[in-house]
């Protein structure tokens, strides 16, 4: 007898607990043992692997609170003039001792009196805005219709000709017309920037969609029947998650940077944007004294936009399956 | 290959048409067609029942409606020998209201009425506007005219074909003799003699004259750039109103600016003085002009009296052209070898500094880089704005790196993703199998697949110089055609809005199609037939 062997009855279990039949079961047998892998976690964990990830957030949630809770204190009034006898134009030391040494005037003091820096954060908020909302309806919608011109082949052949023609149409006529027949408020420039601005991003997508449609494990799943509906959700949705991560991180900074531009034009909003900072305050670019009312709208869209990109671009990559091992 | 291109060319004009055609449909029913009127001086100056026939008058001659007055109706009822002159000139005494008609007049207002709206024109009375019951206003007198729109078709029509005009001798409507073209071996511009006014043949210059032609000189040579000119065809995309008053779009863009450049010549006559005058460009006035303006008959011996002067700069095409050329130029001779470098030396320093370029014009506005290279270039003593009275090469320099800097960026990013998608590909490894050099891979391997989808932008960015750079444009004050549109846009110059539309429209599609043209030259695996190989 093998010494190694151990001796059942001196495990002083039941005969139920030591030999029972267990029924063979087909749920069970299709269950894979893995380990427990959760998509959004993952991306996460290799989000966060890279240290500059962490600092560049950290840049981002700063200039988010400053655009969106700082105004609310700031009492930043677009309209108003202050009139105080030589408080128009003052550089930030001038400007402090003037109005007091607080935050509002430590990039001093704007044409019309008011602080720089409150008008700064102020106008990041309305271009940030302006950037969210125009990404949100033109991914909701670019999205949506890529995939369906992706998948169906009539559909496709009129969407490319529609593409063709619009992509024609000068975009800023279109928005000028359009900013000529509304007002020029916010949600008219948000009306004329998303009108066409989703058909670039549809037609993105349908490009990625028909790469990843004809792919042999699509295909094998189709062969076995699988609805399309099922290819559509399971199948090809996670690949494209990167994809639109990716898209939305070149898209979001793309209207700030769009704004600005149409801004600079004379195509500007009601409202004062980052854009519009930057125009009125063109003239002071070179005027010694006033540097600041120019640069620093410049530095903070630039800072913005490029934060932006820049997580998005990591979030992107980090959403990418592959990346996960 | 030919059948495959006459379709692409086919299909592309069709989509010009409707773009034009919805950008027509924009501008013309959605904005207010009284914004025109916005910047216009004499609009401003007028009052009352004059302005309203003003703005009809312009409508008319923009292409908005057709525009019939009661007298010119009368006019034509005389000329046709439906009425007398003197029944003419009594039915056209129209009184201050329009209940106020009686007899011969009554009896032709009501025929008017009745003779339009059948056209489904709209007919109105304009009352008299009185400062005192007896005294009329300034420019309060009666009107009585008709209108009618015209629709969206017809205007696509009337701008399709004028499009292209080709000079005859038939364009001058007065009575005139000799019509008729001909050929010299010596232009009189630089043949004539001073003081007689006699060609001799002293300079050997070809050139084509018309005489009842719109254009004097069809064909001729002259020592600016490019030598030879015609004015036999000429390019009609509309009348601007403000933007450049009374002067075609495509005018506007080709024309030279700047200060009268003079020199000595002599005129037709023999008269010999200081003049900027360019004869070449004379065209047709009216008949008898020279002879009943003496400053004229002093001059020219012929009713092609009207010149335009000769001017230092270059036009809006001009610069737009040289500066967009210029920087494509650099930014292929500078984005091209940086992209190869990158790809070679990738995740080296070389590589993530690119990388770093990359994102920051991406992400970046492009506002703010172009005022960045702006502020640096005036700090390194750099002229940082277009002044035409002293135009030095320096000027260029600013405006030509800020427009390279996207292109350099973007060439950089597609070479280098090109580069490094080629690098795992089979032929790559057999070559290094068969013992190739890392440098002969990437040169004779890699570079030339990956430069084919680089290539087929070529003709793009060339073309897309023409349309012209808004921002650049702007920041350094170039006289050039990017601001136009938005120009054109910000006067409600719709006819300018729709010329330009077209143009940018056709030079898009002419991209596209050379692009592809080029890439299938250059990549032999790439064929537009549609038999399968």
């Amino acid at each position: 007898m093998n010494e190694n062997l151990i001796d059942l009855t001196d495990l002083g279990l039941s005969e139920e607990e030591l030999f029972t039949h267990v029924e063979n079961s087909a749920a069970d047998a299709e269950k894979i043992t893995a380990p427990r892998y959760s998509y959004w976690r993952s991306v996460l964990r290799v989000f966060f692997r890279k240290k500059i990830n962490t600092v560049i957030l950290l840049i981002l949630a700063f200039l988010v609170v400053f655009s969106f809770v700082y105004p609310i204190f700031s009492g930043y009034d677009a309209t108003a003039n202050v009139i105080v006898e030589g408080g128009k134009n003052l550089n930030p030391s001038d400007a402090m001792d003037k109005y007091g040494h607080n935050i509002h005037w430590i990039l001093g003091s704007g044409p019309a009196g008011e602080s720089v820096f409150d008008k700064l954060w102020s106008g990041s908020r309305i271009s940030l805005a302006l950037a969210f909302v125009c990404a949100i309806i033109n991914m909701t919608i670019g999205v949506v219709i890529g995939a369906v011109w992706g998948f169906s082949k009539k559909f496709d052949i009129i969407m490319t000709e529609v593409y063709n023609i619009v992509g024609n149409v000068p975009y800023i006529l279109l928005i000028s017309v359009i900013v000529m027949i509304l007002t020029a408020s916010f949600w008219s420039m948000v009306f004329a920037l998303t009108l066409t601005g989703w058909l670039g991003i549809a037609y993105f997508i349908r490009t990625q969609v028909i790469i990843i449609r004809d792919r042999e494990y699509n295909l094998a799943s189709r062969c076995l029947g699988t609805s399309t509906m099922r290819i559509a959700i399971k199948n090809i949705l996670p690949f494209m998650v990167s994809v639109i991560v990716t898209l939305a991180a070149t898209e979001i900074p793309s209207y700030i940077s769009y704004e600005a531009f149409l801004s600079y034009i004379g195509l500007q909003m009601s409202d004062m944007s980052l854009g519009k900072i930057i125009e009125r305050a063109s003239a002071s670019m070179f005027t010694p004294g006033r540097e600041l009312q120019f640069w620093a709208p410049v530095a903070v869209a630039s800072v913005i936009t490029v934060v932006l990109y820049v997580v998005g671009q990591n979030l992107g990559d980090a959403s990418d399956p592959r990346t996960h091992m | 290959m030919t059948k495959y291109l006459l379709k692409r060319i086919v299909l592309g004009l069709l989509s010009v048409v409707v773009v034009v055609a919805i950008v027509m449909i924009l501008i013309f029913t959605f904005t207010d067609r009284e914004k025109i009127f916005n910047g216009d001086g004499i609009y401003t100056k007028m009052s009352n029942n004059d302005r309203e026939m003003y703005k009809y008058s312009q409508w008319e001659k923009y292409g908005y409606l057709d525009y019939v007055q009661y007298t010119d109706y009368l006019m034509a009822l005389a000329k046709s020998g439906e009425i007398t002159e003197e029944t003419r000139a009594d039915a056209a005494k129209i009184a201050r209201k329009v209940d106020g008609n009686s007899g011969v007049v009554a009896e032709y207002v009501a025929k008017f009425k009745e003779h339009y709206e059948a056209q489904g024109y709209k007919v109105l009375y304009l009352d008299a506007k009185m400062l005192t019951p007896t005294k009329l206003a300034l420019g309060g007198k009666q009107q009585y005219f008709a209108y009618k729109d015209t629709p969206i078709i017809n205007r696509m029509f009337s701008f399709f074909g004028r499009l292209v005009n080709i000079d005859n001798i038939h364009y001058v409507e007065d009575d005139i003799e000799d019509r008729g073209l001909t050929f010299t071996l010596y232009d009189p511009v630089y043949n004539t003699e001073d003081g007689t006014g006699e060609v001799v043949e002293k300079k050997f210059s070809p050139a084509i004259m018309g005489n009842g032609t719109r254009h004097k000189y069809l064909l001729y040579f002259d020592s600016r750039f490019p030598y030879i000119h015609q004015n036999l065809v000429t390019i009609r995309l509309g009348t601007s109103y403000s933007v450049n008053r009374n002067v075609d779009v495509f005018d506007t863009m080709v024309q030279t600016q700047g200060a009268y450049v003079q020199s000595t010549m002599t005129y037709p006559t023999g008269l010999t003085e200081s003049s900027a005058d360019d004869l070449h460009t004379a065209t047709y006035s009216s008949a008898g002009t020279h002879l009943s303006t003496p400053i004229l008959s002093d001059r020219f011996t012929d009713d092609y009296t009207n010149v335009s002067p000769y001017r230092q700069n270059k036009s809006r095409l001009g610069y737009s052209f040289v500066i967009g050329v210029i920087a494509s130029i650099l930014a292929y001779c500078v984005g091209l070898p940086i992209g190869i470098l990158m790809a070679r030396k990738k995740d080296k320093l070389l590589d993530k500094i690119g990388t770093f370029y990359i994102i920051f014009i991406i992400a970046c506005p492009s506002l703010a880089y172009i005022f960045m290279v702006q502020a640096l270039g005036r700090a390194a003593g750099l002229p940082h704005y277009f002044d035409l009275m002293k135009e030095t090469p320096l000027m260029y320099i600013l405006p030509i790196v800020s427009l390279a800097m996207p292109s350099i960026a973007n060439l950089m990013k597609w070479l280098r993703r090109y580069m490094i998608d080629q690098m795992n590909s089979d032929y790559v490894k057999f070559a290094r199998s068969g013992g190739l050099t890392e440098g002969e891979i990437f040169r004779k391997h890699i570079f030339k697949n990956a430069a084919i989808p680089i290539i087929h932008g070529i003709p793009g960015s060339i073309l897309s110089s023409l349309v012209g750079a808004i921002i650049t444009e702007k920041i350094y004050y170039v006289p050039g055609v990017g601001n136009m549109l938005t120009n054109a846009i910000a006067l409600y110059d719709n006819a300018v809005i729709v010329g330009l539309t077209l143009f940018y429209a056709l030079i898009s599609i002419t991209a596209i199609i050379l692009g592809d043209i080029l890439m299938s030259i250059v990549d032999p695996r790439i064929s537009f037939s549609s038999k399968a190989r």
